[in-house]
């Protein structure tokens, strides 16, 4: 029994999370139209797929689960807490995916010079790594608070703090925890490290989250 | 068949916890069960324990021969419930149809062309059919409420669960919900929870009464109405009189030689015209809480 459909998951998805993450992406862009500066493109370019992107995401995470009318219906059928987990914090995923690539394409598209992040490959992994580790960020701090502004909360916290001190989190041990190396120091040699690190902890929290979400009483 | 035994369900820790549930022991069989008491009784969380959704903190519960302290067996559970929360929340922006067919999916139910048209058939039962295509958000409360009832049957459920479905209804829909309940209860378990006695008095053999966290009586509503013999009477008092704090006053009514009190209580002592009265049901369950703080043996 596959107890799934694509039809209504887009169907109760909320509208607000559909327009937030584009009215961002809209706002880059007409960003970028205006000042219209070769240099300061590449800037904003890396701005908002390495740093807007995985914040709008952690903050969508934080309320893709608890932020369901229907919740305690939908915890009396028999499906997983892995579905649960899933079919939401994929969704919002899909939705920055979407955002970040065309945003690239835009970006692209004006002639913007995306060479100093690397190869195509570290281009996508420098929005993918940060972006997956604020939902996971954003999902396990709600579940395990129980409430939507814990999670929103920890992802702002967390993402501030480390857009602050991002050069002496470059330089120590920090560095594996360091979400925005990808975009922002591109050439650190750690940075591979870095990347396999943030994936692990992002499966650590999500492992996390569907072990709490077993424990649904919490959530009603 | 229910089997509870021994269940109890604590929130909280230390100073600040909260006994829910103290030591239930119930079996309900096949038919219409039901469960009154007031509001914090305990009600909603031993629906939500038998939903699956709360764990208990000890005890044991079979729900037909599934262990529901464990993960397999809340699975198992899950698959042949069907759940009206006393909280109805809802997708509104789907019409009736979409909802009633999402949770049928939710609850496995895969061959497009039966889900379509069991979900036809449920909308059809709970009176729908011609608001089928609406968006749930125009709907009146009764109306939703019938939507709830509806994304129950779906999936044909060996056990219903409905908590205090008739809140909110009024009384033309309140009867139209018990007989469709009685009707469902034919072929399977269904528990009403409510804090309504009449809606039970209409709809059950079988009954429960709770109250903090404890099982105050527990057999059929004439059993109960026995056990309420000799403490209920009428009384007719003149001028500003009334009755002595001993008794509890369930009804009055003001007539020309005076007020006319319905009382209930273990005795009428100094009232000499006092007159004994045959109880009803919401006699029984006053009866029933004001012993509520000593365990009362009745059936």
């Amino acid at each position: 029994m596959k107890r799934f459909s694509v039809k209504y998951t887009l169907l109760t998805y909320r509208l607000d999370q559909l327009w937030f993450p584009l009215a961002f992406w809209a706002f880059f862009v007409i960003l970028t139209l205006l000042l219209n500066d070769q240099e300061l493109n590449f800037n904003i370019a890396r701005a908002y797929i390495g740093v807007a992107v995985p914040l709008i995401g952690g903050f969508m995470a934080a309320y893709a689960i608890l932020d369901d009318p229907a919740i305690e219906l939908r915890f009396a059928t028999p499906i997983r807490a892995a579905q649960i987990l899933f079919e939401r914090t994929l969704l919002i995923f899909l939705i920055q995916g979407v955002c970040a690539l065309a945003f690239i394409l835009f970006a692209l598209f004006i002639g913007v010079d995306f060479s100093a992040l690397g190869d195509s490959l570290n281009l996508q992994l420098s929005w993918i790594v940060p972006t997956i580790s604020m939902i996971a960020l954003g999902t396990f701090g709600a579940i395990l608070g129980a409430q939507t502004m814990i999670g929103s909360f920890l992802v702002g916290l967390v993402w501030i703090i480390e857009v602050i001190i991002r050069d002496a989190m470059a330089v120590n041990n920090w560095k594996y925890a360091y979400i925005f190396m990808g975009i922002l120091n591109p050439e650190h040699p750690d940075l591979v490290s870095n990347q396999l690190a943030l994936f692990a902890a992002s499966a650590a929290f999500l492992f996390f989250t569907w072990l709490l979400l077993h424990k649904q009483e919490r959530y009603i | 068949m229910i089997e509870i035994t021994g269940l109890t369900k604590t929130y909280g820790s230390g100073n600040k916890s909260v006994n829910a549930l103290n030591g239930v022991d119930l079996q309900i069989n096949s038919g219409m069960f039901g469960l009154l008491g007031p509001n914090g009784a305990g009600k909603t969380t031993l629906m939500r324990i038998l939903a699956g959704i709360v764990n208990p903190s000890s005890g044991s519960i079979r729900v037909n021969g599934h262990d529901l302290t464990t993960e397999a067996g809340k699975h198992a559970v899950k698959s042949m419930l069907g759940y009206l929360p006393q909280e109805l929340g809802m997708y509104t922006e789907l019409t009736a149809e979409q909802f009633v067919d999402y949770m049928a999916i939710l609850k496995g139910l895969d061959d497009s062309r039966k889900r379509s048209q069991r979900v036809a058939e449920v909308l059809e039962m709970v009176g729908l059919r011609e608001v089928a295509k609406r968006k749930i958000k125009g709907f009146s409360g009764g109306m939703k409420r019938r939507v709830g009832i509806a994304q129950a049957l779906v999936n044909d459920p060996k056990m219903l669960i409905v908590d205090e479905p008739t809140a909110g209804l009024d009384p033309e829909e309140r009867i139209r919900f018990r007989n469709l309940l009685v009707n469902l209860a034919a072929d399977r378990i269904v528990l009403l929870s409510t804090h309504i006695v009449e809606d039970i008095g209409q709809t059950c053999r079988d009954l429960a009464v709770l109250a903090k966290g404890k099982i105050l009586f527990r057999g059929s509503p004439a059993e109960m109405l026995k056990a309420t013999e000799g403490h209920v009477w009428t009384l007719t008092m003149s001028g500003l009189e009334k009755p002595n704090h001993d008794l509890t006053v369930v009804s009055m009514l003001h007539l020309a030689e005076g007020t006319q009190y319905r009382l209930v209580g273990a005795n009428v002592n100094g009232y000499s015209n006092a007159q004994p009265t045959q109880p009803g049901l919401e006699d029984g369950y006053v009866w029933l809480m004001k012993n509520s703080n000593q365990q009362v043996e009745f059936a």
